[in-house]
């Protein structure tokens, strides 16, 4: 088997038709290794929500050339539609937009259910899944009393519960809080990290890209960087061309680089933020 | 808007562990419309056939554990289409004639029937109440389903998972769309939108600047919920497995058993006596 | 007087009668000078929205007044709609509101409300849009042809358009990008500064009301924590923190470094400020 969980080659990807055609994606190639934490920042309309839906055969590439291949499996034949589901999740930004059920565990079983798995496979899995996300003594409640994040929460158990090798997560925090923010992204951290699952999160906010393996700009269609998220983020001029949301803790490196200090910009936390000022400044031990 | 939000995402459930909540909710419907049926066998010139049901029925609402005044508020909701339906009942019939004035007239025949057709219309409530007082929305649309799917011997399985499915993205979603309306509702009026005052046409346009909004709306919502769907490997319905499975049980078994037995008293009476 | 808008002790319930006691918005009392900015922080489901939305009389208080230029709101049931005119709400994504065919119907639809039509309208619609920057060859588009940040200043503007002397937006840079965000943010100052408007901004971003606000008012659980300069709140870091609320960026690097080398100033809220002094602290130890 090899070692890509998906693989964008040579992609086109178009909306309309004759006058108002438009090209989203031009010849457009990416990798995706397995069990890594890819994610892919860019402003609204950079092409990174195409990107995401590329990669579980939502699109199919427009034209004849280029082609994705998940696992090997190219999406454009529907016969493999299931399969190609199955191993690739994906989370969308509006968690009401995704619940299907008025119960929370009916919602969670909805996938599995699809599958026509055994009933006590279903069980056993969505019960699984509620706890893997931390919302399993919410099962008899209604989403519409819960809040966004818990909602959200649901919508990956919704999804993991089918046991994807790979989760895509479009925006999945873009209309949270930051406390639902910050339940969101320690979830899908853990499940990187213990369970190996590849993880691809596509966003516009750049403190999520901090625990990633490899960030991606994204920029009118095209990846204008690609690096570890130190990389990317010392970079700040592209990130602003970009149009990036810069965190302040990175923003106020920036300043300081600009005034003339020497110091690296490429923090994020407030913790290694404020060690580097330390350290450009000569202030330890005083 | 908050209390309509509530009646709808729980109909009119009222928590309890009863026996009839425990019930299987397709014995419920089954039984509920074979209650309603035999209150119209029972013959209307019998005293005692109506007293049947109207046990039945008062044993029915002691096992359901639902507080009286729960019931009497669904028949004070009704209590005009009572008292119409009685008012016109006692002008017809025939018999001893009891007053006359004007062209009217009325007799022992009109205030028997009259009387027997009050009793029967608040027995019909009570007997839905118990259904719905009893049985969450989810699970009166998963019986549906289910008592439904004999039907796909005529080969509509097809239609029958649609139905099913849409009464329960109808159950999710209607409290969501009544919070959104709500929230455009309150937008609007914030931009001095007038909605109480003024003619039918008046109110009717503007009703515009909150429906359009709304349907956007929803149309994005229905898109974005397909694409959620087709990728949570939905494609129509084949091959499905409910997790949840809907069982008889003994339970059923003694309901139905008991609700024979009145309706077997029924038309006894109605034959005997 | 010189308040523009009092709450007194105000309190809300959303069960008319209250059985069980609770409040979405308990006890709540302030005022707002005329040509302030009110930046109000809080957790979701702190009360914040509930609060402003008595503001323009779209909540009745269950108990408690509010008072414009003096005057209590329900004085005259009959002419709330004047009220709405007067303090003017901008509700969380206000771009789903959006309704008309073109941006300039769109912008009227407040304007007309309020009785103006023909000449007086359009001219109307012509200062705000010119005051705001929305530019003339915007005016035929549909709305729903406009970008995200662009269909949102579409929406305020149909807010602004009924000039009112309050303005309160809820969340109104939520969900933009950056240049979305400046091009709002730059279009609350540019109102307020041509009409002297006071303005009253609900936010989770700590560094836009460090940047905006002169004064914060602090929701938690339904009633006011704090209501102080936007120093005296961020000062209060403990509290901030008990509360679940942060402050800005800037701020917290700040302490962190001050708990290193405790002549580290703290107290200094806005990214540049804070480079700023850091710089000037620098060349002050070469100096030294």
């Amino acid at each position: 088997m090899s070692d890509k969980q998906i693989e964008i080659k040579n992609v086109t990807f178009s909306y309309g038709d004759g006058e108002e055609k438009r090209n989203v994606l031009e010849n457009f190639s990416l990798d995706i290794e397995r069990g890594s934490f890819t994610v892919i920042l860019g402003h609204n309309g950079s092409g990174k929500s195409t990107v995401a839906k590329l990669m579980n055969g939502l699109y199919k590439p427009s034209g004849e050339s280029g082609k994705v291949l998940v696992d090997g499996i190219d999406t454009r034949g529907s016969e493999h539609e299931i399969e190609i589901r199955r191993k690739v999740g994906m989370v969308f930004q509006n968690p009401d937009n995704q619940l299907v059920a008025s119960v929370v565990e009916e919602d969670v079983a909805f996938g599995p259910e699809n599958l026509g798995l055994k009933r006590e496979e279903i069980r056993a899995r969505v019960d699984e899944a509620l706890k893997a996300v931390g919302m399993f003594e919410f099962r008899k409640s209604t989403p519409h009393h819960l809040s966004g994040g818990q909602k959200q929460r649901v919508a990956i158990a919704g999804v993991i519960v089918m046991r994807p090798e790979c989760l895509i997560l479009d925006e999945p925090t873009a209309m949270l809080d930051p406390k639902g923010r910050a339940e969101v992204m320690d979830i899908i951290t853990r499940f990187n990290r213990e369970n190996g699952m590849t993880v691809v999160l596509i966003t516009h906010f750049m403190e999520e890209a901090e625990p990633a393996d490899r960030v991606l700009l994204l920029n009118d269609g095209e990846i204008i960087s690609d690096g570890k998220p130190k990389e990317i983020f010392s970079d700040i001029e592209t990130l602003k061309k970009a149009g990036l949301d810069v965190p302040q803790t990175t923003e106020l490196l920036f300043e300081l680089k600009q005034n003339g200090m020497d110091i690296d910009t490429d923090a994020i936390s407030v913790e290694e933020t404020a060690a580097r000022i330390t350290a450009a400044l000569h202030l330890e031990e005083k | 808007m908050k209390k309509v939000l509530k009646d709808i995402t729980f109909g009119q459930y009222v928590e309890s562990n009863s026996f009839i909540h425990r019930l299987d909710p397709r014995t419920k419907i089954l039984l509920t419309i074979l209650g309603i049926v035999f209150l119209f066998l029972a013959d209307s010139n019998n005293l005692f056939s109506l007293l049947v049901c109207i046990v039945q029925v008062a044993i029915i609402i002691a096992f359901s554990r639902v507080p009286l005044r729960m019931y009497l508020k669904n028949i004070k909701a009704i209590l005009p289409i009572i008292v119409l339906t009685t008012i016109i009942n006692l002008f017809y019939g025939s018999g001893e004639v009891l007053l006359s004035f004007w062209r009217v007239t009325i007799t022992t025949g009109g205030v028997n029937r009259a009387v027997y057709m009050a009793v029967r219309v608040i027995l019909l409530i009570l007997l839905s109440s118990v259904l719905t007082y009893t049985t969450t929305p989810n699970d009166i649309t998963d019986a549906i389903e289910s008592l439904l799917s004999f039907l796909r011997i005529f080969g509509l399985r097809t239609a029958v998972h649609m139905l099913a499915m849409m009464m329960t993205i109808a159950l999710r979603f209607i409290p969501t769309l009544v919070e959104e309306t709500e929230k455009i509702i309150n937008a609007q009026k914030a931009r001095g939108a007038d909605l109480e005052s003024g003619k039918l046409f008046q109110r009717i346009r503007a009703l515009i600047p909150i429906l359009i909004p709304l349907l956007i709306s929803s149309v994005r919502r229905a898109y974005e919920l397909a694409e959620a769907m087709e990728c949570r490997c939905y494609n129509g319905g084949v091959g499905r497995v409910r997790m949840k499975e809907l069982k008889y049980g003994l339970r059923d078994i003694t309901a139905a058993a008991v609700m024979l037995i009145f309706c077997g008293g029924v038309i006894a009476v109605n034959i005997l006596l | 007087m010189s308040s523009i808008l009092e709450v007194k002790n105000l309190c809300f319930s959303y069960d008319p009668n209250n059985k069980d006691g609770k409040y979405a918005v308990h006890d709540v009392s302030f005022s707002v000078e005329k040509g302030d900015i009110i930046g109000i922080i809080g957790h979701t489901g702190s009360g914040k929205s509930t609060l402003v939305q008595h503001l323009n009389g779209l909540l009745k208080p269950t108990s408690g007044e509010v008072l414009l230029n003096g005057k209590n709101i329900w004085d005259e049931p009959k002419k709330i709609k004047d009220v709405r005119f007067k303090v003017g709400l901008v509700f969380q994504y206000p771009e789903y509101q959006l309704f008309e065919e073109t941006v300039f119907e769109d912008i009227s639809f407040g304007p007309k409300n309020m009785g103006l039509s023909g000449e007086e309208l359009t001219a109307r619609v012509n200062e705000i849009c010119e005051v705001v920057g929305i530019k003339k060859e915007y005016y035929e588009k549909s709305p729903f042809d406009l970008s995200g940040g662009e269909k949102r200043r579409v929406a305020i503007a149909g807010v602004m358009a009924m000039r009112p002397e309050v303005l309160i937006l809820d969340e109104p840079i939520a969900g933009l990008d950056p240049k979305g965000r400046r091009d709002t943010v730059s279009m609350i100052k540019q109102y307020r500064k041509a009409y002297g408007a006071t303005v009253i901004i609900i936010s989770h971003n700590m560094e836009d009301m460090a940047l905006l606000a002169d004064k914060l008012l602090v929701m938690n659980k339904g009633s006011i924590e704090m209501f102080d300069t936007v120093y005296n709140v961020f000062s209060k870091y403990d509290r901030l923190k008990e509360i679940g609320l942060a402050v800005p960026a800037a701020a917290e690097v700040l302490r962190r470094i001050n708990e290193k080398n405790s002549s580290i100033r703290t107290d200094i809220f806005t990214t540049k400020a804070a480079a700023e002094y850091l710089c000037a602290y620098a060349a002050g130890e070469k100096g030294a």
